[in-house]
């Protein structure tokens, strides 16, 4: 997953001829996509694993909430992401020239990352289960993912111009809703998705 | 509608609900039409394009309706686990789906002689299109997945999910626009008059109905292919 | 009447006839299952003496 997300952000900066002025304005969009698929990968491999090894069941035998489930697999998920984020920020800043490594993008990132992370591990724990398997999990994460990924790229856009973390607290804001509402539905339904 | 009407008609023959549904729809519909073409004004920027107007609104709502029911129904499922909540559900999928089509592609059809383009980023028109997605992405899942309970399960987890996501989706969008307006959406705005308010009523009215008839039959559908399916391991089992 | 104007109602009915004849099909195909079902059970029934 991480060296999928390094060839990415390479590809992406090759392909859009990213340098100068251009780069400052699609730095938000290049990282985000590119933290978006390498993090479907990611995902997807979380929880095939458990599956192949029969792990899910061993888990469903404790005598744990199967919410308790769902926060242990998303929680991997998310360091799993911010591993390859703390990879791919100095990259990105070095390549486009801008400084990612500031505290309103880590925010930003933090936020949106565990938003995707959240909705992503309660939808690959079904894609495994399907025919497509892999295949399945961006079909149905994309389209969920998109207010966090609008507010996420239009706040590190806003933050790189040199705006506060306060300027953009609406979007800040969107991220945190959507978090909240997220986990919420997550633990709410996941025992549906993993019960036999 | 009556043409085609008369094969569903046929068995709805002994369908009441269905046949009062049918008849009122087509009558909706036709209404709606008259009003749209004869009754609402000439618009004085856009012209007569922008009679898309009624059926594009009408239909983008409908199309969120129906996702609406689909939700109600996924929750209901899990809750009680009776399987015509998930027929529900997947009907008003496949049905919405429908709607939604019509509203992103007229939408599509409208911008191109108004602002110039077949693509506009118009939080309407984009949030039918992530709709759309959220629909197919939903149709491919229960395709997907082998056993019929499980397949209920995950696509009513799906409509739950996805469902919450679509209001956070419009405000996103909207914000987004309201920062970066499209250059070519900030063109000719609608100057609205009653008439034309009493038109778009009367399209919504039309296209929900029409929404109620299709949903009906499409429910039908599915018990129908439930018996078949039972009536088919009866025999099975009977060899 | 614009060209545009025409292609987006022509939408509206085709995509409402494709959902009507599709739902309908279905139908007519499954009415046809079924009675072939029905059948079987009937001949099976003579044949048999017991349903």
């Amino acid at each position: 997953m991480l060296i999928f997300a390094v060839l990415a952000l390479l590809v992406f900066s090759l392909a859009l001829d990213l340098g100068g002025t251009v780069a400052r304005t699609a730095t938000p969009g290049v990282l985000w996509t590119t933290v978006a698929f390498s993090g479907t990968l990611g995902l997807s491999r979380s929880l095939a694993r458990e599956q192949r090894n029969g792990c899910i069941d061993g888990l469903l035998l404790a005598p744990v909430d199967r919410s308790a489930i769902f926060f242990g697999k998303a929680i991997g998920n998310v360091l799993f992401m911010g591993v390859v984020e703390i990879v791919l920020l100095p990259l990105a800043s070095a390549l486009f020239n801008v400084s990612l490594l500031q505290g309103g993008v880590l925010v930003v990132l933090a936020l949106g990352t565990l938003g995707y992370a959240a909705v992503g591990t309660l939808l690959a724990a079904m894609a495994v289960n399907t025919r497509a398997q892999e295949v399945m999990l961006p079909i149905l994460l994309l389209p969920l993912a998109i207010p966090a990924l609008i507010a996420a790229v239009q706040a590190t856009g806003a933050l790189l111009e040199g705006g506060t973390l306060a300027q953009v607290g609406g979007w800040v804001r969107l991220l945190v809703v959507y978090d909240l509402l997220i986990v919420a539905v997550a633990m709410l339904t996941f025992g549906y998705v993993v019960e036999e | 509608m009556g043409k085609v009407g008369g094969g569903v008609m046929r068995k709805a023959g002994r369908d009441v609900w269905g046949l009062a549904l049918v008849g009122l729809s087509g009558v909706a519909v036709f209404t709606a039409l008259g009003m749209v073409f004869l009754y609402a004004p000439r618009e004085a920027t856009m012209g007569d394009v922008q009679r898309i107007f009624y059926f594009h609104v009408a239909s983008a709502w409908v199309g969120f309706f129906a996702f609406c029911v689909t939700f109600v129904a996924s929750v209901a499922y899990l809750a009680r686990g009776a399987r015509r909540w998930d027929m529900l559900a997947l009907s008003s999928v496949e049905i919405g789906l429908a709607f939604i089509a019509m509203a992103v592609i007229s939408g599509s059809l409208w911008a191109r002689p108004v602002w110039g383009t077949y693509w506009t980023w118009e939080p309407r028109l984009t949030i039918s299109a992530v709709q759309l997605l959220i629909y197919a992405a939903y149709g491919m899942l229960r395709a997907s997945v082998e056993s019929a309970e499980q397949k209920a399960r995950f696509a009513a987890v799906y409509g739950i999910v996805a469902f919450v996501t679509v209001p956070l989706s419009w405000f996103a969008i909207r914000w987004w626009r309201t920062i970066h307006p499209d250059v070519l959406t900030g063109g000719p705005g609608m100057a609205i008059t009653p008439p034309m308010v009493h038109t778009l009523l009367a399209a919504l009215a039309a296209f929900t109905l029409l929404y109620a008839t299709l949903l009906r039959q499409r429910v039908r559908l599915e018990r129908a292919a439930d018996t078949l399916a039972r009536l088919r391991l009866q025999v099975a089992s009977e060899e | 009447m614009s060209a545009y104007l025409v292609a987006a109602y022509a939408v509206f009915w085709a995509l409402t006839f494709v959902l009507v004849f599709s739902i309908w099909n279905r139908q007519r195909r499954l009415e046809r299952d079924m009675a072939a079902l029905q059948a079987r059970l009937d001949g099976k029934q003579d044949d048999t003496g017991h349903s």
